[in-house]
């Protein structure tokens, strides 16, 4: 890009939005960016690289934030939040090369789209967002006990914190479990206490096994009901497969 | 009868109307409420057939005193019969909803008794679910011919979009099948339905100027919108002679007259035998898609019904989607060159949607684009390929624009495409575009 040094060297860090951002604020002091950016826990070492471990600091990633929000744009803050939860194997280096061109072109840098990695993150980004809507429509919420709700997901982007949020201020009132049981994390909320929320990694062998009576009740009547609303003419698995694909079944109830 | 019961006759009554959409509202949650609208609506699931479920759509009642034709509840079919009570479908509907099964509800009914004591049962249910379980998801009502205006408007202020069903696309067809209803009992609560929404306009400038001094009014507004996702129509497709262009002009114009979000079209399924109805082995499943395509065109692409077809072509070309067509027959307007053409010339280039359109327009402020870059833009060039140009120069193997290559081209891959079964839906429409943000989602959902 700019006439930034390329460094031969690789970055580690510990796979967190505020580790990236403190990436990029290093990069844009130093006015060099890194051969790669990868997660730690994923890196093989290999004696032919050069591998150094950039630890997260609050500070320099909020000034990113606050630089991003502040003098580009709020839209594009969020593109680097939402392609980030993508599980592309190299996002990070695309998400810091975008964040550096912003802060050198502004605003304008969405409408880039003939730059690879801008128009990579885009992409990432639109991905992202698709997955979290159609698992807003896919994702089956069951009773355990009164007024606790439990859902098993299996994304491939990191969304539980999107959905979440999406389920919180869908239903205040009852209490949730989201599990993603790609990544074995826990999205926890208590309607007691309405503004919060927590994400924690789950045992791995977590499991819901048990219903209330009721929750049983529905399951067979929503089970009839999606039975009976098909028209039997018009039968065309093709299509059904097309828009739901076979990947989301093992957490529908009407599947099973 | 037990509710379970209840509930397979009476979704398995409402599952010939095809609308689903729980799009066009964005209703606010309260903090101790259940529910919200979203913008772009969201599919749930999807039945056998293929079509998207995002509302509980059901009947409030089978049991009709009516006996239009074509309709498997009419008064002298031999079906079971059930009527749910309101609080059976408001407790239904907040059961599914807190599991995330629907988006909503949408409930429809037979006419029991009389037209206003069924809008009366339908209105105790949805009063129920908002007023008591403090519900803001996603309500559709659809209206029952000839109930009064004082309860349509009741309705209208509960939920967030209304339907009145125009059934059969002309007067005679509808005295033919539907003897009981009159156009009349149609078109009075459709424009009445329509006016209001006018009113509803007026009524949210007003508010929004007075914003800045406090904000009530707008709480108030949100009170009193009156069907805020507006209203949609349906028409059973196959069952009567009208042709094509009737059926898009028919459609035009309650678009452009009633203001209306969608005209649904319903390939006649063979249900009941009646020396007025044809046998069907099948439904008219292509040319249900060719019709959407067409509306699609109609109100997203700037087409008018007159440029579609014409009294000596007066049905779509069964091999050629209705665009493709089009540009065939205008092919004196094409090549269409990237770089200059308008935004509502680049919408009229087959294979180049909405999404695309804006795309090119965006990307070509900072630089000319070539082939190489429409094909990163994520433009599809399957068929745009024959009708453009970037800076002068044609796709690649193409050395000239000729008509009769491009039609053959073109046709192969229809050919190639159309799969063999019937794979038609409504809902494929997305592949290549994707309107307002307000009708519909990307996210592909094929939500309606
Ligand atoms: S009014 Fe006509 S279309 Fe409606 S349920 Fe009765 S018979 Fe069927």
């Amino acid at each position: 890009m700019f006439n930034w040094k390329l460094l031969k060297t690789i970055y580690l860090y510990d796979g967190t939005l505020n580790g990236l951002f403190t990436i990029a604020f290093d990069c844009y002091i130093f006015k060099s960016i890194p051969s790669n950016i990868i997660f730690e826990d994923n890196y093989i070492s290999n004696f032919l690289d050069t591998a150094i471990y950039i630890k997260t600091d609050n500070e320099k990633s909020s000034r990113i934030w606050n630089g991003l929000y502040n003098n580009v744009s709020y839209d594009t803050l969020y593109n680097c939040y939402y392609a980030f939860l993508s599980c592309q194997k190299n996002k990070e280096i695309n998400i810091l090369k975008y964040i550096l061109k912003a802060f050198i072109d502004g605003p304008k840098i969405n409408t880039m789209l003939h730059i690879d990695y801008v128009l990579e993150v885009m992409k990432l980004r639109k991905n992202v967002l698709h997955e979290s809507h159609r698992l807003k429509g896919l994702t089956r919420l069951s009773e355990i006990n009164k007024n606790l709700f439990y859902a098993s997901i299996h994304p491939d982007n990191n969304v539980i914190e999107l959905l979440g949020h999406f389920f919180i201020k869908r239903f205040p009132l009852q209490n949730l479990i989201l599990h993603d049981k790609n990544r074995n994390l826990l999205f926890l909320y208590n309607s007691q206490n309405p503004n919060n929320y927590e994400i924690i990694s789950s045992p791995s062998n977590f499991n819901i096994s048990n219903y209330s009576i009721e929750e049983i009740e529905f399951q067979n009547l929503w089970k009839t009901f999606f039975k009976n609303i098909s028209i039997k003419e018009r039968t065309n698995p093709r299509l059904q497969m097309q828009y739901m694909p076979k990947k989301y079944w093992q957490n529908l109830t009407e599947l099973k | 009868m037990d509710i379970q019961e209840k509930l397979e006759i009476l979704s398995d009554a409402a599952k010939y109307d095809a609308s689903c959409s729980s799009s066009g509202s964005n209703r606010k949650n309260s903090s101790n409420g259940i529910g919200n609208g979203d913008i772009s609506g969201i599919c749930h699931s999807w039945g056998a057939d293929g079509r998207c479920i995002s509302l509980l759509k059901i009947l409030m009642t089978n049991c009709c005193m009516y006996d239009c034709k074509y309709c498997i509840n009419r008064r002298t079919n031999a079906v079971p019969r059930a009527t749910f009570t309101p609080r059976e479908i408001a407790d239904l509907t907040i059961g599914f909803y807190k599991r995330n099964y629907i988006e909503g509800l949408f409930l429809s009914s037979a006419v029991i008794k009389s037209a206003d004591y069924t809008t009366e049962l339908m209105i105790q249910a949805i009063t129920i679910l908002r007023n008591e379980y403090n519900f803001h998801g996603y309500i559709h009502a659809k209206t029952i011919p000839g109930s009064s205006q004082e309860l349509i408007d009741q309705l209208g202020k509960l939920v967030d979009r209304m339907s009145v069903n125009i059934e059969l696309p002309s007067n005679d067809s509808l005295k033919l099948l539907a003897p009981d209803k009159s156009k009349l009992d149609i078109v009075k609560p459709m424009s009445y339905i329509s006016n209001k929404l006018e009113n509803n306009q007026r009524l949210l400038s007003t508010f929004s100027k007075k914003r800045n001094f406090s904000l009530s009014p707008v709480t108030k507004y949100q009170k009193e919108k009156f069907v805020p996702a507006g209203q949609t129509t349906q028409m059973i497709i196959g069952a009567t002679p009208e042709t094509d262009l009737k059926i898009i002009k028919l459609s035009e114009s309650l678009y452009n007259t009633m203001k209306l979000k969608r005209v649904y079209y319903s390939a006649y399924v063979s249900i009941n035998k009646d020396s007025c109805l044809p046998t069907l082995d099948k439904p008219p499943l292509l040319r249900e898609n060719r019709l959407y395509q067409a509306d699609w065109l109609l109100r997203f692409y700037g087409f008018h019904a007159d440029e579609l077809l014409e009294e000596k072509h007066p049905n779509f070309n069964t091999f050629l989607d209705p665009k493709c067509d089009w540009a065939l027959r205008n092919i004196d307007k094409f090549p269409v060159e990237i770089n200059k053409a308008s935004y509502s010339m680049l919408l009229r280039v087959p294979g180049i949607g909405v999404i695309s359109a804006k795309r090119i327009i965006t990307a070509r402020r900072s630089f000319s684009l070539n082939f190489e870059n429409l094909k990163k833009l994520g433009v599809v060039l399957k068929r745009a390929r024959y009708f453009i140009t970037c800076n002068g120069k044609y796709f690649d193997k193409i050395s000239s624009f000729n008509p009769s290559f491009i039609n053959e081209n073109l046709l192969m891959l229809e050919k190639r495409s159309t799969p063999s079964k019937n794979n038609y839906s409504q809902l494929s429409l997305f592949e290549n575009s994707l309107p307002t943000k307000g009708d519909v989602i990307k996210c592909l959902t094929g939500n309606f």
